[in-house]
């Protein structure tokens, strides 16, 4: 009787609760059109020199349905989906949507064989498992470089396989609370390390010995956020000249790991045990300033919100650095080259809407908060509404893209850092030993670096 | 008293192993009614400071969570279903039947469960693309159909009926067919709630094949749904652990439903050879 009355409780309990989920919104996600809001479709041929002309029929106007395969932003694709399919109604886009990690187990197996996605979304940290099932981009190279930056990092044997639609670098992320009760000012914004220490040191606070606020936290992220870009600003690359062995024991990663040790050790603005990561101690209101990447701004707005926030630049050790710091990419979509012709030629046809459409654009990198690779969106003025977009504007052309670099590079780093600070190994062996086992791990790899395309390479 | 008191002490062991156990998931499910930042504060409260259901509200921003959760209610019961009849009557065939090569038989059922899945997983894949049978349901439930432990486990427990039982029946001219769904399948209570159990369990966690085999949003699995909470820069707590306290009421039912069977069939399959 009582197992009976068990049963019927929880079984009403979940039934209270799936309702309560059927009644959300979202409702699901629709994996067709988009019945609900009409899309205009465009008459007259649009982009600036990747033109996209909507009266060429595709396929000569035969139905045909193709499957694009996507990780996390459904919405965001549906929109480009439904803007194409309102053009050509003959074609129709099965989106599929996956989980970040376990894509990339499905995917190669799925581009295997001849049933594959003939669109995929690609990320450049899985470069070698993808690029051997892309097809080159049906665009002429001269017509991508015109419109697009960074294209020459992405040109093997003189074909295009994918470009990047936008750049995700690293900005200073401040709390504007911590900041006024430090009697700090917008004029206070730090141009220099020396000026950003200063700054830190205002906005720690202690009780007695105890440290109650951080300055500034890199916990968790020196690898990513300060070793493997600011040794640009000091003239030095990631990769020595032959593009494959790494530079990571140069001078300057010593000054910027020395630089990273004497904030924690000698100015006392932050601690190795104050917060695991410097992103949730910042959310958490415990760190009053971190470097992020762009992604941070989206996180800070959805899981943070209750913290009031402001971003600047990333200083610079003299104010004229080589580069500012390094950048990734967000990649187009991959053209799948063992699907059959004709979804291949709606693919490569997409993937060309996708580059000339500057809504699509727009909407994908402040989704990403990512700074627009398309060079006539640099000032557009709802990419630089956004502030952690808006305070790369004046020197984007002065960040790096180093290349698809192996893991092996961050983790190294990471390896190196948490030796350094936990483990009391001093600078000079951590990074000697990080140069090695990245040498040993890069054996195999087909890896180059680019660092030599920057435009104003020495 | 001696024995009073080892009984106490034991019990409050249990009840601490217990309450460590249990406690995950009560802070799974209280956190489920959080906010991600309450979540994610770096003082922690068991109790919500501040109770909210929009995380259950806007599950099906993420999928639709009712269909993922309805289509995995539908293949977890068939493939549950089958597995327990071919274990059964493989069980009973192996146990009561004496012909040739029987225990060489019983032998490779055994060796498929020593074989790692993730070996048998790029061919299996391979050859459900040659059959044509991706993106359908026929790809989850038929590989699915066999089990080598559920068949082990029946073997055992069938062992245990008496054969004069069989023997009876057949004297008073029951014919194999009614012996076996008749006799052996009430008989075996006990073992097939234990397969039920495992079996149902099992296919309801599976994330990785059927994630690798079905492609449409309107026939995913609600495994693969959770998992689409995870983002390539965050994880939206707050509803992944909504989805997930839904998600498991299905085999807190099982189990409360079958653990008395569950308990005597796996003591007994343990003991009888």
């Amino acid at each position: 009787m009582m197992k009976k009355r068990i049963f019927v409780a929880m079984m009403a309990a979940a039934m209270a609760m799936t309702s309560l989920a059927g009644c959300g919104s979202g409702a699901g996600k629709s994996t067709g059109g988009n019945a609900e809001a009409k899309v205009e479709a465009p008459t007259e041929p649009f982009g600036d020199t990747i033109k996209y002309d909507p009266s060429v029929e595709i396929n000569d106007g035969k139905d045909i349905s193709v499957e694009l395969w996507e990780w996390g932003s459904d919405d965001l694709f549906q929109q480009v989906i439904d803007g194409y399919t309102a053009i050509h109604p003959n074609v129709s886009i099965k989106l599929v949507n996956n989980p970040w990690e376990d894509y990339w187990t499905k995917l190669p197996l799925a581009l295997d064989g001849d049933k594959g996605p003939a669109i995929f979304n690609v990320h450049n940290s899985y470069h070698e498992n993808l690029i051997n099932y892309m097809a080159p981009l049906d665009i002429p190279l001269e017509d991508l470089q015109a419109d697009f930056t960074g294209v020459d990092a992405h040109v093997i044997d003189g074909k295009v396989y994918y470009i990047d639609y936008g750049m995700m670098t690293g900005s200073v992320y401040y709390n504007k609370k911590m900041w006024e009760e430090a009697g700090l000012t917008e004029a206070d914004i730090p141009k220099t390390w020396d000026e950003m220490r200063e700054v830190a040191k205002k906005l720690t606070k202690r009780d007695g010995d105890k440290l109650i606020q951080a300055g500034l936290n890199f916990n968790d992220d020196f690898h990513q956020n300060y070793l493997l870009g600011l040794n640009y600003q000091l003239g030095e690359k990631l990769f020595q000249e032959d593009g494959r062995t790494p530079n990571v024991n140069s001078d300057a990663m010593k000054k910027v790991m020395q630089m990273l040790v004497d904030m924690y050790e000698v100015d006392g603005v932050g601690s190795k045990d104050f917060g695991e990561k410097g992103a949730d101690s910042f959310g958490q209101g415990q760190s009053a300033m971190v470097i992020q990447w762009g992604h941070y701004y989206n996180t800070l707005k959805t899981t943070w919100s209750d913290i009031d926030f402001g971003v600047f630049e990333i200083p610079t050790f003299d104010g004229n650095p080589y580069a500012y710091n390094r950048y990734n990419g967000e990649s187009t979509f991959g053209v799948n080259k063992n699907a059959p012709a004709d979804q291949q030629a709606v693919a490569q046809d997409f993937i060309k809407y996708f580059l000339a459409n500057d809504e699509a654009q727009i909407n994908f990198n402040l989704a990403m908060s990512t700074f627009p690779a398309k060079k006539s969106l640099a000032n557009n003025e709802k990419i630089l509404e956004n502030p952690s977009l808006k305070v790369l504007s004046e020197h984007i052309d002065h960040y790096i893209w180093p290349g698809p670099m192996p893991s092996t590079v961050e983790t190294s780093l990471k390896k190196a850092g948490q030796d350094i600070f936990f483990n009391g190994v001093d600078i000079d062996t951590a990074l000697n030993e990080a140069q090695e086992n990245i040498i040993k791990d890069m054996k195999n790899s087909s890896f180059v670096s680019v660092e030599n395309l920057y435009a104003f390479d020495k | 008293m001696k024995r009073k008191a080892s009984s106490i002490i034991l019990n409050l062991i249990l009840l601490v192993v217990g309450a460590v156990t249990v406690y995950p998931f009560v802070w799974m499910l209280f956190s489920s009614f959080k906010k991600n930042s309450e979540i994610m504060a770096l003082e922690q409260h068991l109790l919500p400071q501040e109770f909210i259901l929009d995380n259950y509200v806007n599950m099906n921003a993420h999928f639709n969570f009712v269909r993922f959760f309805l289509n995995s209610l539908l293949v977890t019961v068939v493939v549950t279903l089958l597995v327990v009849y071919t274990s059964t009557i493989c069980g009973f065939v192996l146990s009561k039947y004496k012909f040739k090569g029987r225990n060489f038989l019983f032998g490779f059922v055994l060796s498929t469960m020593m074989i790692p899945w993730c070996v048998t997983i790029i061919p299996k894949y391979s050859m459900i693309q040659s059959f044509g049978w991706m993106d359908s349901y026929k790809a989850l439930i038929i590989p699915a159909m066999f089990s080598g432990f559920g068949i082990f486990m029946m073997k055992q427990h069938i062992a245990s009926i008496p054969d004069e039982i069989i023997e009876a029946a057949r004297i008073d001219g029951a014919n194999e067919f009614f012996i076996f769904h008749r006799i052996i399948l009430p008989m075996a209570k006990n073992g097939i709630s234990s397969i039920a159990i495992f079996q149902f369990l099992w296919t309801w966690e599976d994330f990785l094949w059927p994630y690798l085999v079905i492609n449409s949003q309107e026939k995913q699995l609600l495994a693969v749904g959770l998992k689409m909470f995870n983002g390539q820069y965050s994880t939206d707590y707050g509803a992944l652990f909504a989805a997930t306290a839904i998600s498991i009421v299905p085999v807190l039912l099982i189990y409360l439903f079958f653990q008395k069977q569950f308990i005597a069939g796996i003591a007994a399959s343990a003991v009888k050879g």
